[in-house]
C-alpha cells in the first residue's frame, strides 16, 4: 500500500513536471485528427459556419491537422455537451458553442453537464440582429411599432424561435422598457419565420443580416433597427436600438470555441493561439464580411468571465419573462 | 415567354460538358446515399461542400442539387426489397412496395418507383419553370392555420390506413402522437415525457422509429417464422424486371397525384417530404376504385408516394430560388453554398444571375433523365439482393440499420431505441396492429400541435381563425370528405348488393 502511494505520488510529481514543461514550451501540438463538435445537423447555423471556417483556414494554411465536423444533435445543445463530457480531458476534441448552450444549461433540468463545466478556449464573434417589417408596413421605425403595440396590447405579432431564443429575450427587454405588449409566435426554422412575415401573418421579426439583405434590397422588407453595439457595414442607415431611443441592455449572441471538461492547459493554449491567428487570416475575415458577422475575439480567461456574466444576465431576463429556470 | 427563353439559355449552360459531368456525378452520388439509411442528402451535401469551393459555382450547385433529388430515387430501393426505408421520404413506399416484392414483383416495383420518380420529378420542374413567381406569392398565403388544416387532412388518412380494426389503428395513431410530443416544447422550453433522461430532451429521431418498426420488426417476424421463411422470389427474365402495362395503367392517376401533392407540400417551408408522401398515398387510396388492394401490393400505392417525394424536391427549390428561404435541411445547405460562392439568393436572383437560375432548372430536367437511365438498368442488379441467403441477409439488414440509426444523430442511445422500436413493431405485428398509423401520427403530430398553438397565438385564443381563412376552410372540407369516405364506400357496396339482389 505504502509503496503504491509513494509510487503514485512520484508519478503525479513527474506528470506535473511534464505538464509544466509542456505549458512553458508552446511546441505542444495535437497529433492526428481533431474533432469539431457542433450541436446542429448538417446545414444548420453552427454546422454551416464551422465547415466554412475550417475550409477557409485550411486554404490559408492555418490548420496543421485534419479538422472534422461531428454533428451531435438533439435537445438543443444537450447531446453535444454530453458528448464533450464523455471526452473529458481529451486534447483532440473542440466544440463550437453558441448562445443556446448557455440558455439550455439554464432551463434544462435533465442536463447533467452544462457549459460551465466545459473548458473555455476562445470567443470568435457576436451575431448582430436586425428588426425588419414588411416594406408596405405602416411602421417606419421601431418606435412606430412599439407605440402601436402599446395602443392595442397583444394585437401585433412577432415571429421568432423558441421562447429562450435571443429574439424572445430582446422582445422582453423592449416590452419592459416601453410598457408595450405584443405576441410572440414561435417557429422552429428561420425559413418559416420569414415566410410568416412576408405573407403578412405577423408584423415584425428579428433576423440575421445575411438572411435579410436580399429581401431588403429587393424591396420586400424594411429594416427598422439593428441589435448591435455599432452599426454594421451592410446596413449603415439603420439605427441601433440605442440610437433609435431604446435604452436597453445589450443582449449579445456569441459564438466561439470550447473544449471538453478538464482539457490540459497546454492544449487550451494551443487552440487559443490557433484561433487568435485564425481570426486575422484573409479567408476568415472575408467570410465574416460576406455573412456580416461581428468579429469579437476573446481569449480563454475573458471568455470564462463573459460566459458567467452572460449567463447571469439571461437568468434575470428569462425568469422575469416567466420562463422556468432549472438552475 | 420569358420562361421559355430562360430555359433555352439554361439548357445551353447545363449542357456544357463539365456541367453535364457534374450533373451525372451528383445524380450518381444521390442514388447511392439514398439507398443507405442514415446517410441522407443533407449530410452528404454538407460534407462535399468544401470540395466545391474551387469549382465553378454553376457546376457546383448542379452537382449538389443532383445529390438532393437523386437521393429520392435511391431511397425506395431498400424500402421495396428489404422493408427498410433508405430515407425518411421513402417510409411510405414500404407499405405497398415490399408487398409487391413478396409477390415476386420486386423488379416491377423498382421500375415503377423509378418511373414515378421521373414523371413526377419532371412535372414538378415544369411547374417550377412556368409558375415560379406567382406560386411563390401563393405559398406565402399559407401560414399556421392552413398548416393545421393540412395536418388534419393528413391525420384523417388514418381511417384509410386502418386495416382490419379501426380501434387498433386509432390506438397506434395515439401512440405515434404521444411519441412525437417527447422532447422540448418550443413554446415554453419545458421538456415533456423525458423521464429525466437528457437523451430524450431533443425528441426521438424519425428514422429510428421508421427503421425499427419496419426493418427490424420484419427481420424478427421472419426469424420467428423460420420454419416457413423463404427467400423472396427473385424476378426472372427481362419481362419481370419491368412493370407490366396493366401496372403502369393503374398508376396513371398516381403519377399526377404525386406530382401535384408533392410539389405543393414541398414548396411550404417546414413541411417534411414524408408528409407529402403520406398525403399522396392517402389521396390515392381515397379515390381508388380498389382501395382494398392497398397494403397488399398495389402498384399505385407505391407510385403515388414515390412520385410525391420527387416532386417535393422541385417544390422545395421554389422558395429557395425566389426568396432565398430554405424549405428544409438540404435546401438550407444549398442556400449557404450559394452565399459562399458569392451569389445573392433572394427575389433578385432570377434577374441578376440568370445563368445560375436557369442553368440549375435546366439541369434538373437533364438530371431526371439521367436518373431514369441510371436506375432502370440497375433494377436487375439490385434485385439480386434477394438471392442472398437469409442467414447472411438478416445480419446485414440489422447491421445497416444500426449504423444508419447511429449516423443520424451520432448518439449511442438511438441504437437502444432502435431495438426497442423493433420490438414494438414485432409485438404490434403479432397482435395485428397496423404500424402505418403510428408512423403517421409521429410524422404529423408535432407539426400539427405547433400549427394549432401558433394559430391560437396569432388570434389571441380565438379558434375561429382555424376556419375563417379560405385555404384552411377548403382543406378542412377535404379532411371531412376523407373521414366519411369509408362510409361512402360501404354505402356504395350496399347499393351494389341491393341492386344485384333486385
Amino acid at each position: 500500500m505504502k509503496l503504491a502511494r509513494h509510487l503514485s505520488t512520484a508519478a503525479a510529481l513527474m506528470l506535473a513536471t511534464i505538464g509544466t514543461a509542456y505549458a512553458q514550451a508552446p511546441a505542444w501540438k495535437p497529433t492526428g485528427q481533431v474533432s469539431v463538435v457542433v450541436h446542429t445537423g448538417p446545414g444548420g447555423g453552427t454546422d454551416a459556419f464551422s465547415r466554412a471556417i475550417i475550409a477557409a483556414l485550411d486554404k490559408d494554411k492555418i490548420l496543421q491537422n485534419n479538422y472534422v465536423v461531428i454533428n451531435k444533435t438533439g435537445g438543443g445543445s444537450t447531446s453535444a455537451v454530453n458528448y464533450l463530457q464523455e471526452k473529458a480531458g481529451d486534447t483532440n476534441t473542440i466544440a463550437i458553442f453558441s448562445s443556446v448552450w448557455v440558455t439550455d444549461s439554464l432551463v434544462q433540468a435533465e442536463a447533467k453537464t452544462t457549459i460551465k463545466d466545459l473548458t473555455p478556449i476562445a470567443n470568435l464573434l457576436l451575431e448582430p440582429g436586425l428588426f425588419v417589417v414588411r416594406a408596405d408596413s405602416p411602421y417606419k421605425t421601431l418606435k412606430d411599432f412599439t407605440d402601436a403595440a402599446k395602443a392595442s396590447p397583444g394585437k401585433l405579432k412577432q415571429s421568432g424561435g423558441s421562447v429562450t431564443a435571443r429574439d424572445a429575450v430582446i422582445r422582453h427587454v423592449l416590452m419592459a422598457n416601453t410598457k408595450a405588449d405584443w405576441s410572440y409566435i414561435s417557429f422552429p426554422s428561420g425559413g418559416e419565420r420569414v415566410a410568416a412575415l412576408l405573407g403578412g401573418h405577423v408584423d415584425i421579426m428579428m433576423i440575421e443580416p445575411s438572411e435579410a439583405g436580399e429581401l431588403v434590397r429587393a424591396g420586400r422588407l424594411r429594416a427598422v433597427a439593428q441589435v448591435a453595439d455599432a452599426r454594421i457595414k451592410g446596413f449603415p442607415d439603420v439605427p441601433t436600438l440605442k440610437e433609435a431611443g431604446f435604452d436597453v441592455p445589450n443582449v449579445p449572441q456569441a459564438r466561439g470555441i470550447v473544449g471538453p471538461p478538464n482539457m490540459p492547459p497546454e492544449a487550451v493554449a494551443y487552440y487559443e493561439d490557433l484561433f487568435r491567428r485564425a481570426s486575422k487570416s484573409p479567408g476568415y475575415v472575408k467570410y465574416f464580411d460576406d455573412t456580416q458577422l461581428e468579429d469579437h475575439f476573446l481569449g480563454s480567461k475573458e471568455l470564462a468571465a463573459f460566459l458567467n456574466e452572460y449567463s447571469d444576465n439571461l437568468r434575470g431576463i428569462l425568469s422575469g419573462a416567466g420562463v422556468k429556470m432549472a438552475r | 415567354m420569358d420562361a421559355i427563353f430562360g430555359l433555352a439559355h439554361g439548357f445551353s449552360v447545363a449542357l456544357e460538358p463539365q456541367n453535364l459531368l457534374w450533373c451525372v456525378v451528383g445524380c450518381f452520388l444521390g442514388t447511392v446515399i439514398g439507398i443507405l439509411p442514415g446517410l441522407g442528402p443533407a449530410a452528404t451535401i454538407a460534407m462535399l461542400l468544401p470540395l466545391t469551393f474551387n469549382m465553378d459555382p454553376t457546376g457546383g450547385i448542379i452537382m449538389l442539387a443532383g445529390i438532393y433529388y437523386g437521393a429520392k430515387y435511391g431511397g425506395s430501393t431498400t424500402s421495396i426489397l428489404l422493408n427498410m426505408p433508405g430515407e425518411a421520404s421513402s417510409v411510405v413506399s414500404c407499405i405497398d412496395g415490399y408487398q409487391m416484392a413478396k409477390q415476386g414483383r420486386g423488379g416491377a416495383a423498382l421500375g415503377i418507383a423509378a418511373i414515378a420518380s421521373f414523371v413526377a420529378g419532371t412535372i414538378g420542374i415544369v411547374i417550377l419553370t412556368l409558375l415560379a413567381p406567382p406560386l411563390s406569392e401563393f405559398a406565402l398565403r399559407f401560414s399556421s392555420p392552413e398548416f393545421f388544416a393540412l395536418m388534419v387532412v393528413g391525420l384523417a388518412l388514418v381511417v384509410l390506413l386502418a386495416g382490419n380494426s379501426m380501434l387498433k389503428a386509432l390506438l397506434a395513431l395515439l401512440v405515434g402522437l404521444w411519441l412525437t410530443s417527447i422532447g422540448t416544447d418550443l413554446f415554453t422550453s419545458q421538456s415533456r415525457f423525458t423521464f429525466g433522461l437528457s437523451d430524450f430532451v431533443g425528441g426521438i429521431e424519425f428514422m429510428v422509429i421508421a427503421v425499427g418498426v419496419y426493418a427490424i420488426a420484419e427481420v424478427m417476424m421472419s426469424v420467428d417464422a423460420r420454419e416457413k421463411a423463404e427467400l423472396l422470389p427473385v424476378p426472372r427474365g427481362f419481362r419481370n424486371y419491368l412493370p407490366s402495362m396493366e401496372e403502369l395503367k393503374a398508376c396513371r392517376f398516381a403519377f399526377l397525384n404525386g406530382s401535384i401533392v408533392g410539389f405543393f407540400i414541398g414548396m411550404l417551408p417546414g413541411a417534411a417530404s414524408s408528409v407529402s408522401a403520406f398525403v399522396s398515398y392517402g389521396i390515392e387510396k381515397a379515390v381508388s376504385k380498389r382501395p382494398e388492394m392497398f397494403g397488399k401490393g398495389a402498384p399505385e400505392g407505391l407510385a403515388a408516394p414515390e412520385g410525391a417525394n420527387n416532386a417535393d424536391s422541385s417544390g422545395a427549390m421554389l422558395p429557395l430560388l425566389t426568396f432565398g428561404i430554405p424549405a428544409g435541411g438540404s435546401t438550407a445547405i444549398l442556400l449557404s453554398a450559394l452565399i459562399l460562392w458569392g451569389y445573392r439568393p433572394g427575389p433578385l436572383l432570377i434577374v441578376e444571375s440568370p445563368d445560375l437560375f436557369w442553368g440549375l432548372v435546366a439541369s434538373m430536367y437533364i438530371g431526371n433523365v439521367i436518373l431514369l437511365i441510371m436506375n432502370l438498368p440497375l433494377v436487375p442488379v439490385f434485385a439480386q439482393i434477394l438471392r442472398i441467403p437469409l442467414g447472411l441477409l438478416f445480419p446485414i439488414i440489422l447491421g445497416v440499420s444500426v449504423v444508419g440509426a447511429y449516423s443520424v444523430s451520432g448518439n449511442m442511445f438511438d441504437i437502444g431505441l432502435l431495438a426497442a422500436f423493433g420490438l414494438i413493431g414485432y409485438v404490434m405485428a403479432k397482435l395485428d396492429f397496423p404500424t402505418a398509423p403510428l408512423v403517421l401520427g409521429f410524422v404529423l403530430g408535432d407539426s400539427m400541435e405547433r400549427a394549432l398553438r401558433q394559430s391560437l397565438n396569432m388570434s389571441q385564443g380565438d379558434p375561429s381563425i382555424l376556419v375563417d381563412r379560405p385555404i384552411a376552410a377548403v382543406l378542412l372540407g377535404v379532411a371531412l370528405l376523407i373521414l366519411i369516405s369509408p362510409l361512402l364506400g360501404r354505402l356504395r357496396a350496399f347499393r351494389h348488393k341491393t341492386a344485384i339482389a333486385e
